[in-house]
């Protein structure tokens, strides 16, 4: 069982990237539903019956994850951190279009949301409307190709070019282990969110946003303190109403705020990061320290370890989240040397971890990523293990109860 | 290695130095793309910066000062600062992208058996 619907996956693409050629275009989306009509006749018409109705009746072989965060906050380090954990690195599609956004490893396809614009740069200009604004998005069409994904048919994706701000002939995206949609929107449409099997949420506080956003731009000819503050001032209304009210359907959301422990310090290079873990979700089991549904606050730093200044704290505890129960796991400081990771990984539990020393082992691994001495890169971290072992019990579901499977 | 690193040495002077030599000879035909030619001139040295986006980034901002300078509140404003995030965006992805981009590492992903990308304990 467990082979047949990675047979089945590539007999279906073979015939969909037959199909595809006639049915290139993107301009509208009901192209792609002739596409999918079309790609289901031919693998019947193919032979391999049985192992193709398994496919299309709805017995999806494809995690979806959804990421959401503003533009510039951290979504692409985070992806580069958890296609790691799936080992083998994510890279854009061989001899494709080399402004292509998505990312492709031996489990995980990364798709950019920014794909599925409808307005491009010029039309958003021309409307006064922002890539934030739900009207330069195809909702439909996200929906449609989404969807077709998880049931284990390719797709023809349009690309969003960010350089020339044009859509581009669109790519061929074959069905992964793993999808991941980050963007903007992964949250947003009901119809969408319901496909996601896991959805993250990088809620990155003012203050650090700024701070990140100066480090980013000030090299930049033309840039200047105004310019980056009256960039983020003007995004902001449209960013309240349509990206930050997708964090309450968030199974983990990690808030990055200043740090406490250094008295009116806004500099925003020490951070206190929170990851918080939706109870209840299926297949995932929040991290704890110490004691599960305890309320705990802990600095590693004294006798046993030796912290540089401003030193690292700790809490954990329960609490609610738009009306949710959460666990919420919280780091404020940063490491400065080896034994303080290692020391603290030893201390929390639940980890999903496949042997001890594994998420020192990663964030080592990608010293050099943003975020490597702080909770942001610990939480990534821990959340990418979470995410793969989510992964493996839903396969696993799958090929203990193959029956119930094939009859849904 | 030695040969992709000396093609990129190379390119750039032979764009450099196309147009101004036979275009400029040839203004009597009647073909438009030599009129492309002068154009391509003023542009003048390629930047470091990929593609142009750091052009594309200060032009951005200089049109968004513009455009909020009638109104602030417009739609058109706030879009014009929404494009200076995103290429603001798309210029740090590229840098890092040339920070990673290693000739010889990329030629030795596709052809890790060849001599050049062998690597030997001891």
């Amino acid at each position: 069982m467990a082979v047949c619907p990675v047979y089945t996956t590539q007999s279906l693409n073979s015939t969909c990237s037959i199909s595809t050629p006639s049915k290139t275009h993107f301009s509208s989306h009901h192209n792609h539903l002739v596409f999918y009509r079309t790609s289901k006749r031919t693998s019947k018409r193919g032979g391999s019956s049985s192992c193709v109705i398994t496919c299309s009746a709805g017995d999806s072989q494809t995690v979806v994850i959804g990421l959401a965060a503003d533009s510039g906050c951290g979504k692409s380090t985070f992806m580069r951190r958890l296609t790691s954990v799936f080992g083998g690195a994510a890279e854009p599609p061989k001899g494709g279009n080399p402004d292509s956004n998505t990312l492709i490893s031996d489990m995980t396809t990364v798709i950019c949301l920014d794909d599925y614009h409808s307005l491009d740069r010029t039309g958003r200009k021309e409307k006064g409307v922002t890539a934030l604004d739900p009207r330069a998005n195809d909702f439909d069409l996200m929906y449609e190709q989404v969807k077709a994904l998880k049931s284990g048919i390719a797709v023809d994706k349009p690309i969003y070019n960010h350089v020339s701000g044009l859509l581009d002939p669109p790519e061929l995206i074959k069905p992964p282990k793993i999808l991941v949609i980050e963007g903007l929107h992964p949250m947003f449409d009901e119809r969408v969110r319901d496909l996601l099997d896991f959805s993250i949420y990088l809620d990155i506080s003012n203050e650090v946003k700024f701070a990140w956003k100066i480090q980013r731009d000030m090299a930049e000819r033309g840039h200047s303190l105004e310019s980056i503050k009256a960039s983020i001032e003007a995004r902001k209304p449209d960013f309240d109403a349509f990206i930050d009210p997708q964090k309450q359907y968030a199974d983990a959301v990690i808030e990055v705020l200043p740090t406490q422990l250094i008295p009116d310090d806004n500099e925003g290079k020490v951070l206190r990061v929170r990851l918080i873990m939706k109870e209840g979700v299926e297949h995932f089991s929040p991290v704890y320290l110490f004691d599960e549904g305890s309320t705990i606050s802990w600095i590693p730093c004294g006798r046993k370890l030796t912290c540089s200044y401003p030193g690292i704290k700790f809490s954990y505890g329960p609490d609610t989240y738009f009306g949710h129960e959460v666990s919420v796991l919280e780091m404020d400081g940063q490491f400065d040397r080896l034994d303080e990771l290692i020391y603290i990984e030893s201390h929390l539990s639940n980890l999903s971890t496949k042997f001890y020393g594994e998420v020192t082992q990663q964030m080592l691994k990608h010293a050099d990523f943003p975020g490597s001495n702080n909770g942001t890169g610990l939480f990534q971290t821990i959340v990418g293990l979470k995410i793969r072992d989510l992964y493996e019990q839903i396969t696993a579901s799958k090929t203990a109860a193959p029956l119930q499977a094939t009859k849904a | 290695m030695a040969t992709l690193s000396s093609v990129n040495l190379v390119t750039p002077r032979t764009i450099a130095n196309g147009p101004d030599v036979p275009t400029l000879k040839v203004p009597c035909l009647n073909r438009p793309w030599t009129r492309v030619s002068p154009m391509k001139l003023r542009v003048g040295p390629v930047r470091a910066a990929p593609d142009g986006i750091s052009e594309k980034v200060e032009k951005s901002i200089k049109e968004a000062q513009e455009m909020c300078s009638d109104d602030p509140a417009s739609g058109e404003c706030v879009a014009a600062w929404d494009e200076v995030e995103e290429l603001s965006a798309a210029a740090s992805h590229a840098r890092d992208k040339k920070k990673d981009d290693d000739p010889l590492e990329n030629y030795c992903k596709d052809n890790p058996e060849t001599d050049e990308c062998r690597t030997y304990d001891n």
